[in-house]
């Protein structure tokens, strides 16, 4: 049964593909609609599917291609499979029905087209590298992933900016194909197969460099830092249900792929997992403070992503951990904290995702200084935006606090580690984790106070009004998964026949509930019910101004300082004066400046260096035919010659 | 749920809200006799919640949900927080009530609504408040759980009501590392309530205040909402110092002579930590606020000192 819905999943996703695309040459609504449909029935059949996988833990495997031995396309689905499906299907099926609506208001025309076939086409090729039963099949669709995604990032090609940020993405996600082809190699070299068996040999260097390589690989994917830059290119340029399917859905395959090597493939080395913890500790610090700085909406929340990708490879690196000092338990504890905020992340990252694209609709900026006011224009998005933004700062009862406190329980059990350099090390990284959770409330008390609270801080923000149904029903189906998720965590543990130490939230939001109805009735029948509007007290102020409010700027301002050597801000001041006293101003210049780390010391060398590569190669094309038949020629007869000699 | 559960989330819940507010004045007057001055009478935060809940309410006009739900929200996560630190009867923990993460989260919880309820009506005061708050709780955070994770080292558990029970077991006077930890959460417990030398609970001057900022545009039973919460998040986080540290009477039966002693231990024990809080208080100047992280940078280190003796011992 699973295999046929499966087929028919996919069959109908090929035909969201197909239908726009027979169409491209009319502007016609009607074959988006039909085309996003098709996405809504696959993800129905989709999640469907995968919760009966779960649930039964039944393994379906199916060859659909068979070239030659040893080479097949097969599709493979077990439990780990169907929980990353399972992810995928829940955020598309939402993302389309949001983008319905998200899609008519777009420019480009029969463009639009184009955008439904390649989005379906893009969570086509994310369920294929789930459910891919070799590595070969992995790698050709994960390569479909990389392709259609870029496609889907260039949607407004003609902005400097969007061909900048496509660019960047485009070499980007190739350098993670690369590494992880050159990963599958290296193993096949090992182990002769392409299939996912464990690699029974003992640990050599050629293990370890394909190991490496997959890590780079899933590590550029996922957004780790120093290799996260594409982020807050790709996600402000690219339309936001892609925005969506990306940081939600995408950067969740790379986890995939990293947590299916290691279970399945590798037998993991101790250091394996410290390289994952502290990658994934540095990115989780850096990116939520990389976020607060950041004032374009949707930058921010795609360094925030950045964020949440580092507590699941903190998770992963946990587990890892635990299983070389064998404490099969707690390595199940961390990783199924790693799964579940995966799901966690998808979930309310796809819905911010969602509603900062209605945001940025109503007001036609992206920059949160320009916004402000919308709670009372656009009342639906804000409550929807704020659930969001409660599940992202790990607030209880929510589902990103069940996640987040699967993570600290294993943190924290890691009493049973016996090295105690390993403890210390731990209660480090665990500190720096408590930090980056404090300050992503911080962010989205500042993300949501700026977008939505006080007073409208430009003519475009005081215009704004509500969108469409749509634009309503797609994000609301998703806080609803997040609310629900939450407060069931610990029954839907249970009922995946899991027993993990986790509070029962169902229990606590039950307890909140009461105490709110007890104050209520408390006040109601004591306090005095007379209310009164009246101005904001502003220091006898004559009118309240939308300048005086404290702004984005401001509010990370204190932040900023504290962590400025993180920030790298030059602050450079020059005065000069008519007295030598220094009292009397006579002219200055001030600048500040924020130094790109990465990008200057990093990302610019090292593409100086290899555009300096390719001038020196591209010296022996010179466009000659002749020279070419050289090539030719003489490659030929190396080759004959060293199989002569070898052969 | 048991019957004796229930009737420990009742006595609790009346315990803290009855108590809360005389702790905030004993300390009110201790401050004023190191000044020299008689001080408000004993009873004066009651008088005060009691007017505040019979004064009409006057909201922005540019202020929304988020300005009405704040004050029963906060409330509610504090007093579902205060279930988790028992004052003087510790049962059998029900269900992850006592998990010691979650405690931390509730009071959170808390913390983002009222940093956007400063944020709903557009002043600037509120602004201020809410960015330093969540500035300064962002910051102590490490601190924070690493102390946490000593109390786990220590007492090899995630729930507070074993923890307290375990102490309570062990005797009056417990291990130097206890001792330690106590400091820390001292520190803790004057950061997270907005003492000297971190934020002044007496001033509405801009230049000093945090919590008070964001609570300027609150009035009426609202602002006597926010009072009582910031009220009884004190007493939960003294009840949390006190029953580690010295919890000697902590009733662990449910009877009634031994629920009234501990009581009255109870309040014997956070008269004594309300005068040293004032003590403390008035010994020392407000910080500036950029000279507060190498405060905690200090209490950061401290705190992983536990850590590390708790390792190699």
């Amino acid at each position: 049964m699973i295999k046929e819905l499966l087929l028919l999943g996919l069959a109908l996703l090929l035909a969201g593909v197909a239908i726009p695309l027979v169409t491209a040459g009319a502007d016609r609504k009607l074959a988006r609609t039909v085309s996003l449909a098709c996405t809504v029935a696959a993800s129905a059949l989709l999640a469907i599917l995968s919760l009966a996988a779960l649930l039964s833990g039944e393994v379906i495997s199916w060859t659909a291609y068979q070239p030659i031995a040893g080479f097949s396309l097969t599709l493979v689905i077990d439990r780990l499979a169907a929980f990353f499906i399972l992810i995928i299907a829940a955020v598309s099926g939402c993302v389309a029905i949001y983008a319905t609506g998200y899609v008519e208001h777009l420019h480009g025309g029969s463009r639009r087209n184009l955008l439904c076939a390649c989005a379906n086409l893009f969570i086509l090729s994310m369920v294929l590298v789930i459910a891919s039963g070799t590595t070969l099949a992995f790698f050709l669709f994960w390569e479909l992933m990389a392709a259609s995604s870029f496609f889907l990032v260039m949607y407004e090609y003609d902005d400097p900016e969007t061909k900048k940020a496509g660019i960047f993405y485009f070499v980007m996600t190739q350098l993670s194909t690369l590494f992880v082809i050159l990963g599958i190699i290296i193993l096949y070299g090992q182990t002769g197969t392409f299939a996912f068996t464990h690699v029974l040999a003992p640990s050599s260097p050629f293990l370890t460099a394909a190991f490496l390589c997959l890590f780079l690989g899933f590590s550029i994917k996922a957004g780790i830092i120093p290799f996260h830059k594409w982020l807050p290119y790709a996600h402000p340029a690219s339309p936001s249900p892609v925005s969506a399917l990306m940081s939600g859905v995408m950067l969740k395959i790379a986890i995939y792929g990293l947590i299916r090597f290691l279970l399945y493939v590798f037998t993991p080395d101790l250091w394996w997992g410290v390289l994952i913890l502290a990658a994934g500790t540095a990115s989780a610090v850096l990116g939520i403070i990389y976020a607060l700085k950041e004032h374009d909406l949707k930058a921010m929340l795609a360094y925030s992503s950045i964020e949440n990708v580092g507590i699941i490879f903190v998770g992963i690196g946990l587990s890892v951990i635990f299983t070389s000092y064998s404490l099969p338990a707690l390595a199940t504890l961390s990783l199924l904290g790693a799964l579940f905020h995966s799901l966690n992340h998808a979930l309310f990252k796809s819905l911010l995702f969602l509603t900062a694209g209605s945001v940025v609709h109503a007001t036609h900026t992206r920059d949160i200084e320009h916004m402000g006011g919308l709670v009372h224009r656009m009342p639906y998005t804000s409550v929807l935006f704020f659930i969001g933004a409660v599940a992202i700062a790990a607030l209880p009862p929510l589902n990103g606090f069940a996640s987040e406190v699967l993570i600290f329980i294993s943190f924290f059990s890691s009493v049973a580690v016996a090295n105690p350099l390993f403890k210390v090390l731990i209660f480090i990284c665990l500190a720096l984790f408590a930090l980056t959770s404090a300050l992503s409330a911080a962010c989205f008390v500042k993300a949501f106070g700026s977008v939505f609270l006080a007073l409208p801080r430009s003519k475009e923000s005081a215009d704004a009004r509500e969108v469409p149904l749509p634009m309503l029903a797609g994000p609301a189906l998703l806080a609803g998964a997040c609310v629900v998720i939450g407060l069931l965590a610990l029954q839907l543990f249970t009922l995946a026949g899991y027993s993990v130490p986790i509070p029962d939230m169902l229990m606590i939001g039950v307890l909140l509930l009461a105490m709110i109805a007890l104050t209520y009735g408390v006040l109601y029948i004591t306090a005095s019910r007379n209310v009164r509007i009246s101005g904001t007290w502003g220091c006898g102020m004559p009118s309240q101004q939308p300048l005086t409010e404290y702004s984005g700027h401001g509010f990370s301002e204190p932040i900023d300082i504290i962590f400025s050597t993180i920030y790298r801000t030059k602050i450079r001041n020059e005065r000069t004066f008519f007295d030598a006293a220094g009292c009397i101003f006579q002219e200055g210049n001030a600048e500040i400046r924020l130094l790109k780390v990465f990008e200057e010391y990093l990302y610019l060398p090292v593409a100086r260096v290899s555009c300096r590569a390719a001038k020196s190669v591209s010296r022996i094309h010179n466009g000659c035919l002749d020279t070419y038949l050289l090539y030719v020629f003489v490659t030929v007869l190396v080759i004959i010659a060293w199989l002569g000699w070898f052969a | 749920m048991s019957p004796e559960f229930v009737l420990y989330l009742v006595i609790n819940t009346v315990v803290v809200l009855a108590i809360a507010p005389l702790f905030i004045s004993l300390i009110k007057k201790v401050k004023a006799w190191t000044q020299g001055r008689r001080g408000p009478p004993l009873f004066q935060t009651y008088f005060m919640l009691a007017k505040l809940v019979k004064k009409e309410v006057i909201y922005s006009p540019h202020s929304s949900w988020i300005m009405r739900v704040t004050p029963i929200v906060n409330i509610a996560a504090i007093l579902v927080a205060a279930l988790f630190v028992p004052l003087v009867f510790v049962p059998e923990p029900v269900g992850g009530i006592g998990n010691i993460i979650l405690l931390l989260y509730l009071l959170a919880l808390a913390k983002f609504f009222m940093a956007l309820a400063g944020l709903d009506a557009g002043s600037s005061f509120g602004g201020m408040g809410s960015s330093r708050e969540m500035s300064i709780s962002a910051i102590i955070e490490p601190t924070t759980i690493i102390v946490f994770a000593a109390l786990v080292f220590v007492f090899k558990t995630l729930n507070i009501f074993e923890m307290f029970t375990l102490s309570a077991a062990s005797g009056t006077l417990s291990t130097p590392t206890l001792i330690l930890i106590g400091i820390s959460l001292f520190i803790i417990l004057i950061v997270e309530t907005s003492r000297i030398p971190v934020d002044n609970p007496e001033t509405h001057l801009e230049l000093t205040m945090i919590h008070e900022g964001m609570i300027l545009e609150q009035s009426g039973s609202n602002l006597a909402l926010m009072e009582l919460s910031a009220a009884v998040k004190l007493t939960l986080l003294m009840a949390l110092l006190i029953n580690l540290i010295i919890p000697f009477g902590l009733s662990t039966t449910l009877s009634a002579a031994g629920l009234l002693l501990a009581l009255v231990l109870f309040l014997v024990k956070g008269t004594v930590l309300a005068g040293v809080i004032g003590l403390f208080e008035s010994s020392m100047a407000k910080m500036r606020f950029f000279r507060l992280p190498s405060l905690f940078a200090m209490a950061f280190f401290f705190s992983t000192l536990i850590i590390i003796i708790e390792v190699f011992s």
